[in-house]
């Protein structure tokens, strides 16, 4: 059965103006065709457009040309309030710097995005607390971020990801703060979680990481300079 | 997001602010304390200001000799007889001739005058077991009217009469502490030298009555026919300020007076007096909370700069909130009641600081004299007070924190989530 179409990039370019000098321009006629429940890799050299890739399709940012639908909805043309609701219940992003709010515990880091979506508060609380107990954090609920290792904040963001039922994981070099068990760990759940049925975008410029992924797409100064299969992908 | 949600993290913002915030709330502190005990004790003193005139009955006009042209002296020694008290705060600067039974006679042909009084008062030396005061203040009345047309209220015994002649009226100051020894109704006082039996206690004052008579008799310092005032009772007080210019014309035509400029006696209305002290004690108020108010814009200022500080220092975790859905609106409802809390937190320190400063102040003025005791020595310190200065601070903080929450919830989620 043909999988239908999650994100859909056409012809999009990215520029930042940089006053009277030459426009910078990051993207170059980008298209990409993201279906669900796919596991695709995002990876190439640093300075390459990765990042606003991410921005781009995560729809934290809109392009300077061309069009990004996600879930067939054109994104440049929607307001930001609708773009934040549609951006909490579609997308979860895990980052490398785990991007946790200091000030409030696990659970409550956990519970937030669902609270943003006006989920009951007693029904936020019983999910983080299952999200965060399968990730084995049960006992760390009430500790802080900076009370917390680098694994077991990464775990807290990958519950926090997890806390609306996604369609779609977006994960920026998951495991670039974390030791290799650690990393494997993470990337092994991200599997876990591709075989449940999300759709997985992970940027990297990691070699070893896009093994894990079916679909590899390369970017090279602002274009994609190649797209493959890895056939080495585990089931 | 639900405004629960808002709240809950605007308070855990607030809960975890640093030292800055604090300092910043002390300045709101200051500012709400001045603002509270400058209103309640203006307040305290225009409620003693209204009691006091109060007493002066709205219905009862005083004419005086000269031409009173300033205002002052305080309204602490609670004397409230007709021509009597007003007289002490009022300076004339015209010499004049005396006021006579001619005048009194012109004042009842006044329309809406319903009795006229004329007083006189003159000072004598006055024993009473023993101790003498030396140069008290009696007053000279008519027997006939003065019960009909004074503001004083007897505590016990009786007003003078018809009949009365060497009997005395005094008031309550007098009865209690002047002598040492309390005065009670039946004793025997001596005024200049001549015994009076005490036939009545007023409420409150510190004054002597006689009959008119008799006074001009003892009292050396007054004529045999003028008068010090005259009291006029009016029937309708709605026209009060008609009957003054009435009365002034008619006085003015029968003394040969034809300018008014070189009128030598006044007309006090106490309706028109009590609504020109109020006036005055408004502008004062008003005046005083201005400066205050100068202290509150200083400390919203203190707000701004901190949100401002507040908003750069969360930049990222702003860029965090968009990024899991937040919208622009719920980041700008956060930071608002983030400073609105800053405000109202402000507002309770301050309230609280208000209310001991007042107290202070009237505590101060209870022990010292004149005007300021009169005055000052008490507060006002009501429900609407607190609640609307609690309002006040908090509306201030959210004002204050207007703009930066407006740029926080602008703030491009790309960019705030690279910040470091």
């Amino acid at each position: 059965m043909k999988q239908e179409s999650l994100i859909k990039i056409e012809n999009v370019w990215k520029k930042y103006d940089m006053g009277s000098e030459e426009p910078l321009v990051v993207l170059k006629e980008i298209n990409l065709d993201i279906k669900s429940q796919e596991f695709i890799a995002i990876t190439g050299p640093s300075g390459s457009g990765k990042s606003t890739m991410v921005n781009i399709v995560g729809a934290l940012d809109k392009p300077s040309w061309g069009s990004v639908c996600l879930n067939n909805q054109n994104i440049s043309e929607m307001s930001e309030s609708s773009l934040a609701f549609l951006r909490g219940k579609t997308i979860g992003f895990i980052f490398q710097q785990f991007n946790l709010l200091p000030n409030l515990t696990a659970l409550q880091n956990v519970m937030l995005p669902m609270e943003i979506s006006d989920e009951p508060e007693y029904i936020a609380k019983k999910r983080a607390k299952e999200l965060l107990e399968s990730l084995g954090l049960g006992e760390r609920l009430n500790h802080k971020p900076n009370q917390l290792s680098g694994g077991q904040q990464q775990r807290v963001a990958i519950a926090r990801a997890l806390s609306n039922d996604p369609q779609v994981i977006l994960a920026d070099e998951p495991t670039g703060n974390l030791d290799s068990t650690t990393g494997k760990f993470v990337m092994d759940f991200l599997g876990r979680l591709h075989s449940q049925g999300k759709t997985i975008i992970l940027i990297t410029h990691d070699i070893e990481l896009v093994k894990y992924a079916k679909r590899i797409i390369h970017i090279k100064d602002g274009r994609i300079e190649k797209e493959t299969t890895n056939t080495k992908w585990r089931n | 997001m639900k405004f629960k949600k808002c709240f809950q993290l605007a308070l855990n913002i607030f809960i975890h602010s640093k030292l800055r915030s604090w300092l910043t709330i002390i300045g709101i502190v200051i500012g709400i304390a001045a603002v509270v005990s400058i209103i309640s004790i203006s307040l305290g003193a225009q409620q003693q200001l209204e009691e006091r005139l109060g007493s002066l009955g709205a219905d009862v006009l005083t004419v005086t000799k000269g031409m009173q042209r300033a205002m002052g002296g305080g309204f602490g020694g609670g004397e409230g007889g007709p021509g009597e008290g007003r007289g002490s705060s009022i300076s004339s600067t015209t010499e004049s001739k005396n006021l006579t039974a001619r005048d009194v006679t012109v004042i009842k042909a006044t329309p809406n005058v319903k009795l006229v009084m004329g007083q006189i008062s003159g000072t004598a030396d006055i024993a009473y077991s023993g101790k003498t005061v030396k140069d008290a203040k009696v007053n000279g009345v008519d027997i006939s009217i003065w019960k009909d047309i004074t503001t004083d209220t007897i505590d016990s015994g009786r007003f003078l009469t018809k009949g009365d002649s060497y009997s005395v009226v005094i008031g309550k100051n007098v009865a209690g502490t002047v002598f040492g020894k309390e005065v009670s109704l039946n004793n025997k006082i001596l005024i200049a030298g001549k015994s009076f039996n005490v036939v009545g206690i007023l409420e409150e004052g510190s004054s002597y009555y006689i009959p008119i008579d008799i006074a001009r008799a003892i009292l050396e310092d007054v004529g045999e026919k003028d008068f010090n005032s005259i009291s006029v009772k009016i029937a309708d007080v709605d026209i009060s300020n008609q009957t003054v210019s009435d009365i002034t014309k008619k006085l003015m035509l029968s003394r040969g007076i034809l300018q008014e400029k070189n009128k030598d006696f006044t007309v006090s209305n106490p309706e028109a007096m009590q609504e020109t002290m109020k006036e005055t004690m408004s502008t004062m108020t008003l005046f005083l909370g201005a400066i205050a108010a100068i202290s509150l814009i200083v400390g919203a200022i203190g707000i701004a700069n901190t949100m401002f500080t507040s908003v750069l220092e969360k930049t990222k975790e702003i860029g965090i909130m968009k990024a899991i859905g937040t919208r622009n609106i719920d980041i700008m409802i956060i930071f608002l009641l983030n400073s609105g809390l800053i405000g109202l937190i402000g507002g309770i320190g301050g309230v609280i600081l208000g209310i001991i400063a007042s107290s202070s102040i009237n505590s101060l003025a209870g022990t010292s004299s004149g005007m300021a005791r009169g005055m000052f020595s008490s507060s006002a310190v009501n429900i609407q007070l607190i609640v609307g200065a609690l309002l006040f601070s908090m509306i201030i903080g959210m004002i204050a924190g207007a703009i930066p929450a407006y740029r926080a919830s602008k703030l491009n989620p790309v960019d705030a989530l690279r910040y470091e």
